[in-house]
């Protein structure tokens, strides 16, 4: 080992303690990003095994080709696939090479538990469907009684029979929306679980589910096939092709399974992992600042040293080495650390998301060779640029200077920084600004691109800002809290770089922590205040939670007979392509739909909607150059296609969408009738209370659905918002953690450098508790100042992305004060937090060897 | 020992005081039963060769590190039965410091370091006394400076106002001439004796330098953690004599 080397070395043993402090903040930071990987592959590699088992034993699908997807839709049925005719199944199975075929009838279906309530409602999907006997064609298993033989048995999943206290020979219902009265006479497990995830799954006979589940009684979802011994799976879909007609498919098991897999995949897998590798991302920028500021102080500490070893004939490229070596030691170290706390974070993600109401599926962590490659190269690669910089810029300062005294670095804003700073902050307002005025597509991403040069602006300039800021809370702080307030604040202002550095990260944290704030704020004002202009009802039975499902369209009569009730509508979901491209419609009886809600009717009348009209919103007519009577061909899922004319343009989109249709229009397309939502108007008479409790009595054995008043339900609306902001509020509080890290390492630094200076103000009569104050005082400055710059920036950036957003939507801004106070506060609690420690060590400092420090 | 102006008040007092480094065969006896008076309004230097225990001596009187055993007494307080907070208090209100590397607050002015021990009790200072210290200490027109624009000279004669600023029953000098060419070093210990002659300040001054000890009233000696000597009204010559009789 040459010299350089046991030097570094030994100064790496030496600083182990302060090393600590960087070391958690790239640890923290690849912990969550292998983390967010691990659970990615996990939840691959589960729902891979769980498709996998399901379709073992089927050889080929065959099903319709038409599939719309709606996008841009409020609707939960955003993907729907025509039938094939039950038929078809018989004469497919007395093909050559095809052993069995049965056909497969999926659809939606709320149990009934044993106490009257529904079973697992908003919640899970909630399924039904045909019982079908070939073992090798059905993931089910019967683990209890027999299959159903009669059209009113069925056998349900062990998860859901346990949820509802049913067994064998309960008497209950399900309602596909209808209610259906069954008795239970088989439970049955999937793949060795309790059910699919957490899905409740009712089967019927096939006739039972004709006649229950299907669209129409002779169709199916699709028709699963076993190949006769020694037929391959190709062979048996190049068999069955011929026999198809227009519009049904085949595709071999293999094919099936992987294509259900990539869909999910690409549905929700890549968009869920991309979501939390963003947070990863942000918490690894912010990490960064924090190792920067770590190294800067070091290296700046050391430069005596360094300056020394120059002197003695090392050289430049040596001393930097030495830091390199020790950023390599460092990055390596905490990344590794890190990938074993990404398993762990990988476990905590998972119960957060089930905490809000999205239940992943259950297995073991799947922990990957590219997790643990990205997880260490990522963290290297940080570590060692934050750590470099810093290093060439001291190796510059020369030798003699840095034998000084007072060398260390250098503490002034440099003019080449303010110039810089204010070119690149200049640049990104502007581009913002621009993307607030701008139209189009691209408005986003330059509102986006903005942001980016307006924070990396923002922090260069920090340093500018830091002494000002620092002077200004030094004041009061002098004033109410003598000398070491004073102290405090001037401690804050010796180094504005330090400073700014160590608040920098915080700053870009509380950013984004705001803009995400201002930005749902924005959304659940707009969205509130147009829902409560809009709807003119007092009540809403509302379907509630995720996924599909919903309650049958008798309901709105039902709900409309009662004597409190003046009128009530219920909305349902449809979808149909138009132009190609999938649409969500929404389906009412328009007549009763108009006297509740207001529009906004531009053109035409949304009463009098005939049979063949559709009527759109003014965004989409606007956008495709609609006027009234314009022919709009569409494609249905059901009933094959149709050419619909507009009959209204309404400006007012939010509680119905895009798309408008009558009942009477729908109807030859509609599959499982579902309505979603009942809008009610009660009689003058009739107090809210007193009629809410009336609708309640209907509504109560109706699966999933909650009465509302206009509040609650302009609420619900928005309530999305509420669950993705909770997520990204504690995703983002990672980001928050390692930057209060930050600052505490940055204190612990300055206390260790200062140390001499901390002994003598002992030596002349400082207390313990005033070295306490002083340090809590500084940290409390710093991380002010941070928090207060976040806030700034992220108002800023939140008013622009608004503006930006809303460029089609009409977003009002609004800026949550009470919301933001609150942040500020907790930034300067959090500062105190920060500075417990350091300020611990500062009071049990030693006074005479303090004194004697070099 | 003995003092030979016993008419005067003791400033402060060591009593059998003993300091023990380490244990075993790597303990080192820092002060070996060291009994000595150190009057008020006078000015004493306690002078040895390294390693004879003075810095020790002064770091036990001063409340800054604690006895092994015997006792320290600062007025008629005795510091053993102290806790950390009452020490610094003690030092706050009745001890004033000269430190031989300045030890200067390097982000407040000469007028706030002066003022230093007095803001941390939160005191209002005596203007005549304050003014008077600054005038002695000749600092008039470098107050608003801070530590980094001012001579090493200029730094001394700062921490020398900031000892007397509180008005204190005892200074402790460390050393203060060490950093200091002779000049500044001359000037420095004219202001200290000139507040024990003028101002009636009690000083106590660790030094290795004859010259500097001869600005004193007294010096003690030590060698090998014990009182070995005393002399008073020194001068260059007769504390050189006495060094090398001890080290020789």
């Amino acid at each position: 080992m040459n010299g350089m080397a046991r030097i570094t070395l030994k100064g790496l043993w030496a600083h182990k303690r302060r090393l600590v402090g960087t070391s958690l903040a790239v640890f923290i930071g690849i912990a969550f990003l292998s983390g967010t990987l691990v659970l990615g592959d996990t939840l691959r590699a589960n729902f891979d095994s769980l498709f996998t088992s399901a379709n073992a034993g089927t050889d080929a699908v065959v099903r319709s080709t038409v599939k719309l997807e709606a996008d841009g839709g409020r609707g939960p049925d955003r993907e729907q696939r025509g039938t094939v005719p039950v038929a078809l199944a018989d004469r497919l199975r007395a093909l050559p090479g095809v052993a069995a075929a049965a056909p497969s009838i999926e659809g939606y279906g709320q149990l009934v538990g044993a106490d009257g309530k529904p079973v697992g409602a908003a919640g899970p999907p909630r399924l039904a469907g045909n019982w079908i006997d070939d073992p090798a064609l059905n993931p089910y298993r019967l683990v209890a009684g027999r299959a159903p033989q009669a059209d009113d048995e069925v056998v349900v999943n062990k998860g859901a029979a346990d949820a509802g206290k049913l067994h064998v020979g309960s008497r209950t219902t399900v309602q596909t929306p209808d209610p259906v009265p069954v008795t239970v006479v088989g439970i049955a497990t999937f793949g060795g679980a309790d059910g699919f995830g957490s899905s409740t799954f009712t089967a019927f006979t096939l006739h039972g589910a004709e006649i229950h589940v299907a669209a129409r009684p002779d169709q199916a979802s699709s028709i699963s096939l076993k190949a006769a011994p020694g037929v391959t799976q190709d062979e048996l879909v190049a068999t069955i092709r011929p026999v198809l007609g227009d519009g049904v498919e085949a595709l071999t098991g293999k094919q099936f399974t992987s294509e259900s897999i990539d869909t999910l995949g690409q549905r929700f897998l890549n968009v869920f992992t991309t979501f939390l590798t963003v947070f990863a991302g942000i918490a690894l920028l912010v990490a960064s600042f924090s190792i920067y500021n770590t190294f800067s102080i070091l290296v700046a500490q050391r430069s005596r040293e360094s300056a020394l070893l120059r002197a003695l004939g090392a050289a430049r490229r040596q001393i930097v080495t030495s830091v390199v070596v020790e950023a390599l030691v460092v990055g390596l170290a905490a990344s590794a650390a890190g990938l074993v706390g990404g398993v762990l974070i990988a476990g905590l993600l998972k119960g957060l998301f089930d905490a809000f109401g999205f239940s992943l599926p259950a297995g073991g962590l799947v922990f990957s060779g590219g997790t643990a490659v990205v997880g260490m190269v990522v963290g290297t690669v940080v570590t060692l640029v934050a750590g470099v910089v810093p290093a060439v810029r001291a190796s510059r300062i020369p030798p003699l200077a840095a034998l000084r005294e007072h060398a260390a670095e250098a503490a002034g804003v440099s003019v080449a920084r303010v110039v810089a700073g204010a070119a690149v902050t200049g640049l990104g307002v502007v581009v913002v600004l621009a993307a607030v005025l701008g139209h189009g597509g691209s408005v986003l991403a330059l509102a986006g691109l903005g942001a980016v040069l307006t924070i990396v602006g923002v922090v260069v300039l920090g340093p500018l800002a830091a002494r000002p800021a620092a002077a200004m809370a030094h004041r009061p702080l002098r004033r109410f809290r003598g000398v070491t307030g004073g102290l405090a604040g001037q401690n804050a202002m010796r180094n504005p770089r330090r400073t700014s550095g160590a608040a920098a990260a915080l700053m870009v944290g509380v950013g984004v922590v705001t803009l995400f704030t201002v930005f749902a704020a924005s959304l659940k004002t707009s969205v509130g205040n147009s829902v409560t202009k809009s709807f003119g009802g007092d009540l809403v039975v509302n379907k509630g939670g995720f996924g599909p499902g919903g309650f049958s369209p008798q309901l709105a009569g039902q709900v409309a007979a009662l004597p409190v009730v003046r009128a009530a509508v219920g909305i349902g979901q449809g979808v149909a392509a138009v132009d190609g491209r999938g649409r969500a419609l929404t389906v009412a009886d328009t007549a009763v739909l108009d006297t509740m809600l207001d529009l906004d009717v531009r053109q035409g009348s949304v009463a009098t909607l005939g049979a063949d009209q559709v009527a759109v919103s003014q965004k989409e007519a606007d956008a495709r150059k609609w006027t009234l009577g314009t022919p709009v061909p569409m494609q249905f899922v059901q009933g094959g296609n149709a050419t619909l004319t507009v009959g209204a343009i309404y400006k007012t989109a939010d509680v119905v969408g895009d798309y408008l249709v009558s009942r009477a229009a729908w109807a030859p397309h509609a599959a499982q009738d579902l309505d979603t939502r009942v809008l009610v108007d009660l009689r003058p008479s009739v107090g809210l209370v007193a009629g809410k409790a009336s609708v309640e009595e209907v509504t109560a054995g109706v699966g999933g659905a909650t009465v509302q008043d206009r509040k609650e339900y302009a609420a619900s609306v928005s309530s999305g918002v509420n669950t993705f902001l909770g997520i990204v509020y504690v995703l983002l509080l990672l980001a928050i953690l390692i930057a209060l890290m930050g600052i505490a390492n940055t204190m612990s630094l300055a206390i260790h450098e200062r140390s001499r200076e901390l002994g003598l103000l002992r030596a002349v009569g400082l207390t313990r508790s005033q070295v306490r104050s002083m340090v809590r005082w500084e940290s409390v400055i710093i991380a002010l100042f941070g928090t207060a710059g976040g806030l700034g920036l992220g108002v800023f950036l939140g008013w622009a992305l608004v503006q930006a957003a809303s460029s089609g939507e009409a977003l009002t801004f609004a800026a949550p004060v009470g919301q933001l106070v609150v942040v500020l506060l907790a930034g300067a609690v959090a500062g105190v937090l920060a500075a417990l420690r350091p300020a611990r060590r500062a009071a049990r400092l030693d006074i005479l060897s303090a004194i004697a420090a070099p | 020992m003995t003092t030979t102006t016993t008419a005067t008040r003791v400033a402060a007092r060591a009593v059998h005081a003993t300091k023990v480094y380490g244990a075993g065969s790597t303990e080192v006896r820092a002060l070996d039963d060291v009994t000595v008076d150190l009057p008020g309004a006078m000015f004493t230097a306690v002078m040895g060769p390294s390693g004879s225990g003075k810095s020790t001596l002064m770091h036990c009187v001063a409340g800054l590190d604690s006895l092994t055993s015997g006792q320290v007494f600062i007025g008629t307080q005795e510091l053993g039965a102290l806790s950390d907070k009452a020490l610094t208090l003690v030092r706050r209100e009745q001890v004033g410091f000269v430190f031989q590397s300045f030890n200067l607050v390097p982000t407040l002015s000469a007028l706030e370091n002066i003022t230093l021990p007095l803001d941390l009790a939160g005191a209002k200072p005596d203007r005549d006394w304050l003014d008077h210290v600054i005038a002695t200490v000749g600092l008039g027109d470098r107050l608003r400076h801070r530590p980094s624009e001012l001579s090493g000279g200029q730094q001394q004669r700062v921490a020398v106002a900031r000892a007397l600023a509180s008005r204190p029953a005892i200074v402790f000098a460390d050393e203060p001439t060490g950093n200091l060419d002779s000049r500044a070093g001359a000037e420095i210990l004219g202001f200290m004796a000139a507040a024990v002659r003028d101002m009636g300040q009690t000083v106590v001054m660790v030094t290795h330098d004859p010259v500097a000890a001869s600005a004193a009233d007294q010096v003690v000696f030590l060698a090998d953690g014990r009182v070995v000597d005393h002399l008073a009204a020194p001068t260059p010559e007769t504390v050189l004599d006495r060094m090398k009789a001890i080290t020789g």
